[in-house]
């Protein structure tokens, strides 16, 4: 036996009000001089017993009635497992109902989320009356249908029946942090947290933590009390493919210009999968390009090179698609790109003077546009080399992006302008030399306007001495840039021979340890985690690029305002190094190039539950951006956002990235249109299934349920939901005693 | 004594009534006055009764002579003498008689009857004595039906006050014993007494041959119980206090009361005596005119 409102016993206290009433009255009459008193006096011997007993059951009868509505207001309740007489008490429930995407999963006639929903109406059903539900769709978050409890279970059973399946990943975890935490300050005897989920292993990453919290809050004497009910929706699926990555090999993206795109396609089943064919498709329009893979072991995962065109510039979507299997989510994948129609660069030359091949930017130049003399003019990327002494006249405006070969230094206005112009987004690539001011490279550029991402060092190394050398780093490639030669294939950088380089000393991130404090917080409320772009400041963290393969940064970038700047350690020309003789130079000078125009668009491809975030002109501030979201319905879900001022600058956000696939945005004034696209975790495809022990071990803190179609619930639930709450009945009582003794009273008080 | 106190005592409506009635002794009484009421004496007096047949050592100057001419027998004439009665007149003067709850208390109520009997009985030139009493006789007016007697008995009656409880049995032994003639015997009281002590000093009453009358005095408030809420009744004769919801006892209070006239009422009917009961909330003239024409009804002959 517990009470619910503990407090309220203490209006217990209240008995004694008839009892000191009783007494006062005692003293409260009117003195009568009576000459006949033998005859009261005969009559009280007669009455005086009955009277006193009579006093005496008014006087408890009252007392009882005070007593029995304190109790009823502390709303007794009893938890009993035998006594059926109780009937079933009201529950206080949490329905968590999984929607991520494995939950998508068909057995040819209905999802694994469409059977989580029948449950969960059949557990709605299963609740006794006068029950309160609350829903939420977990999948890595929390989202919250029904937040509170409510009475309103038919409201409960529509919101189940209407909950639609996401992308995002699954995390059992929050779900039930969450649900704990909406229970916890509720009232009620019994309190129940139901969980249809499929047993993915995934999604019961944090079981330990699970666990605990469950076993904390499940026992007895604690103060919530809560028990939990798993029904788990599996069905033993063997066969899931899934296109797992797409993502573009090209370090740029020009229109009119074949791409090559790489598509990942993982076999997440137990048997071998044959002829898969892989097809991409721009824009939703017919697919551009298919290849066929053979034959796909059993967990393993194939990569394969597909083309693409983009028509025009602007913002593009492609689509890699596989056949349809019974997990359809996975069965596509979409990547948002911006392509270009050309690139101006801008190489300043340091060492201007000689033979076109002792020059700093003849390599670079050749880099940037391998082809041959003839058909320059046609290739998108676009050069002028000027000296460096011209470098303070020229209107970098006019460029997308600056590469500084060599150059001494410059005066402060042109660094002002080199700022001014990062800001606005423009790249900035910087190659030392043996023509360097290091002191102003340091002081000026790296100090004061914090522009480097790296202050230069010592440099180390003999350019002279041909035969010693130092290498870089010949695998782990973490950044983007470099990414590409993580697959042995195409080529390698370990051959690359330095023979002088500054060392570079990154700059230390102040900011970094202020990190958003409300991620959490955030994570929880169902948005999605901002990227980068959300803080405030303008100079962003510097990233090592590429290491020597002692450790040492050898490339290092840093985002600056809207552009990026890149800083290497060796020289553009070869006197530093044979880098610019590699194969490995023109890729990786076209992803660098690539990195720093698409600064902007990092984020066009955010993981489903990310939050999508853009910086935009100061011209849309203010402005509604409309986003069309991704649906499987035929209505398309649109969603209107406003572009508001954070950190200085307007930023576009949407953070509804539930579903993977392509999101249009568009503004109306000035007229603007944009596409990103959110792609689900590959993770989410894997068939790997909670296992034997975790389910057991699940067991001892919750009643797990395997569901099958005959399956029924509702007695698996009532079964231990005996117990109840005595108010009503203890009200009836205080109603009883009431009427007893307005009945005696009067009865009492007539003459006798 | 003022006028207004004996107008108090002396109630006009009453004994204007009254006196058209009389007061006759309901039974012969002995009495020197050959009155409106017959002796019981028979003899040599004024009125003829009977013959009886002359026996030897009666006295001859009663022998019929004409009957003994006529019819040569010896017969002895016998006279019926009409006597003036003495009315004791036995007035309760106990605390318990300060009780009323109307206009009067039950002593004030006795003593206008005891007033406008006396008067009553004086005009019609019969003697009366007064007797106020509680455990003893505490104010003694010997009898007398001379005309200054009525002024004596108001004053007595205005000037007494209850001071002491109840003790009616012996002091109706006492007069049982003092009274020599035998005459009306006129009791008020509340009789909150023992009734069987009180009915026995009625009864040794009659058996000295007097006749007795019996005023029982009760308050309204006594005779209906009407209080409610919780009270506390201060006793009048030192008896303690009492604290209860009388509403709740009526019944019972009702029904000892019954039972308490109802064996008075017995008791004087079975010693052949009149019961008067008396509320005080009736008007005096109502409660003497209406006892005086049951009495004239009854000794009428």
């Amino acid at each position: 036996m517990s009470f619910l409102n503990p407090f309220l016993l203490f209006g217990a206290g209240a008995v004694v009000i008839p009892i000191v009433i009783h007494l006062l009255n005692k003293r409260k009459f009117q003195p009568v001089t009576w000459a006949a008193m033998r005859f009261i006096k005969a009559s009280l011997q007669q009455n005086q017993r009955r009277m006193q007993i009579e006093d005496l059951l008014l006087l408890l009868l009252r007392c009882l009635l005070l007593l029995l509505l304190a109790l009823a207001l502390a709303r007794p309740a009893m938890r009993s497992s035998s006594n059926k007489v109780l009937g079933q008490s009201k529950v206080t429930a949490v329905l968590l109902l999984d929607n991520s995407a494995s939950m998508g999963m068909s057995d040819g006639v209905q999802t694994r989320f469409d059977k989580a929903r029948k449950a969960a109406e059949q557990a709605i059903d299963s609740l006794p009356a006068g029950s309160a539900a609350a829903v939420f769709l977990a999948s890595d978050v929390a989202q919250a249908v029904i937040s509170e409890p409510t009475h309103d279970l038919n409201l409960a059973r529509k919101v189940v029946r209407e909950a639609q399946l996401s992308d995002r990943s699954s995390d059992i975890y929050p779900g039930i942090e969450r649900a704990l935490e909406t229970l916890r300050n509720r009232l009620a005897i019994r309190k129940e947290i139901y969980l249809f989920t499929d047993g993915q292993a995934n999604g019961w990453r944090q079981m330990a933590d699970v666990q605990k919290i469950l076993k904390k809050a499940g026992q007895t004497g604690s103060a919530e009390e809560v028990q939990a009910h798993v029904v788990l929706i599996s069905d033993r699926e063997e066969r899931n493919l899934g296109v797992s990555a797409l993502s573009v090999v090209t370090g740029l993206t020009p229109a009119n210009r074949p791409l090559r795109f790489e598509v990942q396609v993982t076999n997440h089943g137990k048997h071998e999968a044959r002829d898969i064919r892989v097809a991409l498709s721009v824009d939703g329009e017919p697919p551009s390009d298919e290849v066929n893979i053979p034959s796909l072991p059993p967990a393993s995962t194939r990569g394969v090179s597909v083309f693409a065109r983009f028509r025009t510039e602007g913002f593009h979507t492609v689509t890699a698609r596989i056949a349809e299997d019974r997990l359809r989510g996975d069965d596509q994948r979409v990547l948002a790109v911006r392509a270009i129609r050309e690139v101006r660069a801008l190489l300043v030359d340091g060492n201007p003077a000689g033979e076109p091949r002792e020059t700093e930017t003849f390599f670079l130049r050749h880099a940037l546009q391998p082809v041959a003399a003839a058909d320059v003019e046609n290739y998108f990327i676009k050069s002028t080399i000027i000296p460096a002494a011209e470098f303070f006249e020229a209107r970098l405006d006019d460029y997308d992006v600056v590469l500084l070969a060599n150059v001494p230094e410059f005066p402060e206005a042109t660094v002002v302008a080199v700022e001014n112009y990062l800001r606005r987004g423009g790249g900035l690539i910087i190659f030392p030399g043996s023509k360097i001011n290091a002191g102003f490279y340091n002081t000026v550029l790296f100090k004061q306007h914090q522009i480097l991402p790296a202050s230069l060092g010592e440099p180390r190394g003999d350019a002279g001495q041909e035969d010693k050398f130092f290498g870089l780093q010949t695998k782990n490639y973490d950044h983007p840039i470099a990414a590409l030669w993580n697959d042995p294939g195409v080529g390698t950088l370990g051959s690359v021979r330095f023979y002088r380089a500054f060392d570079l000393i990154p700059a230390v991130e102040p900011a970094t340890t202020n990190a958003p404090p409300s991620t959490a917080k955030a994570a929880r409320a169902g948005k999605g985690k901002m990227p980068e772009v959300n803080e405030a400041k303008e100079v962003g963290a510097a990233r090592i690029v590429l290491r020597f393969a002692d450790g040492a940064p050898a490339i290092v970038e840093r985002p600056w305002g809207l552009g990026r700047v890149v800083l290497f350690s060796s020289s553009a020309s070869t006197a530093w190094n044979d880098l610019p003789v590699r194969p490995a130079f023109l890729p990786l000078m076209h992803r660098t190039l690539g990195s720093v125009l698409n600064r902007q668009d990092e984020n066009l491809n955010v993981r489903v539950g990310q939050g999508f975030a853009r910086r935009m002109g100061g011209e849309f501030l203010g402005r509604e951006a409309v986003v069309v979201a991704p649906s499987t319905a035929k209505q398309p879900v649109r969603e209107s956002r406003k572009i508001e001022l954070v950190g200085g600058a307007p930023l576009l956000q949407f953070e509804g990235t539930d579903r993977g696939g392509a999101y249009d945005v568009s503004v109306k004034d000035p007229a603007t249109t944009l596409r990103f696209a959110a792609q689900p975790d590959p993770a989410e495809s894997s068939l790997e299934e909670m296992t034997e022990e975790d389910v057991k071990s699940l067991g001892t803190v919750a009643h797990v349920l395997r569901w099958s179609p005959n399956l029924s619930l509702r007695e698996a639930f009532e079964k231990d939901r005996l117990g109840a709450e005595f108010w009503l009945p203890l009200l009836l009582l205080v109603l009883a005693c009431a009427a007893g003794e307005m009945y005696v009273a009067q009865r009492f008080s007539r003459s006798k | 004594m003022d006028k207004a106190h004996l107008d108090l005592l002396l109630d006009p409506v009453a004994i204007s009534r009254a006196e058209t009635l009389g007061l006759h002794a309901r039974m012969l009484v002995e009495g020197y006055m050959a009155g409106e009421h017959k002796s019981p004496y028979h003899g040599f007096a004024i009125e003829f009764a009977q013959h009886r047949e002359y026996a030897p050592g009666d006295d001859l100057r009663h022998l019929d002579w004409k009957v003994l001419g006529r019819t040569d027998r010896y017969y002895i004439k016998q006279y019926e003498q009409e006597t003036n009665y003495v009315a004791h007149i036995l007035l309760d003067g106990s605390e318990s008689m300060k009780y009323g709850s109307g206009k009067y208390t039950k002593l004030d109520y006795a003593k206008m009857i005891a007033a406008c009997l006396s008067y009553m009985i004086l005009h019609q030139r019969d003697a009366i004595a007064l007797d106020i009493f509680d455990t003893v006789t505490r104010d003694y007016l010997p009898r007398s039906n001379s005309h200054s007697m009525i002024h004596k008995v108001l004053t007595t009656l205005a000037a007494f006050n209850p001071t002491a409880q109840t003790n009616i049995a012996v002091v109706l032994h006492d007069m049982a014993m003092q009274i020599r003639r035998r005459g009306i015997v006129i009791i008020i009281s509340d009789l909150f007494d023992d009734e069987q002590k009180v009915l026995e000093g009625i009864q040794h009453l009659r058996f000295g041959g007097n006749e007795v009358v019996v005023f029982h005095v009760l308050d309204k408030d006594e005779l209906e119980f009407p209080f409610t809420g919780l009270i506390e009744f201060h006793g009048l004769e030192g008896i303690p206090k009492i604290l209860t919801r009388p509403q709740e006892i009526k019944k019972s209070y009702l029904r000892e009361l019954e039972a308490f006239r109802t064996t008075l009422r017995e008791g004087c009917e079975r010693n052949q005596c009149h019961y008067v009961p008396v509320n005080t909330s009736q008007p005096l003239h109502e409660i003497l005119s209406g006892y005086l024409a049951f009495r004239l009804k009854t000794t009428t002959r």
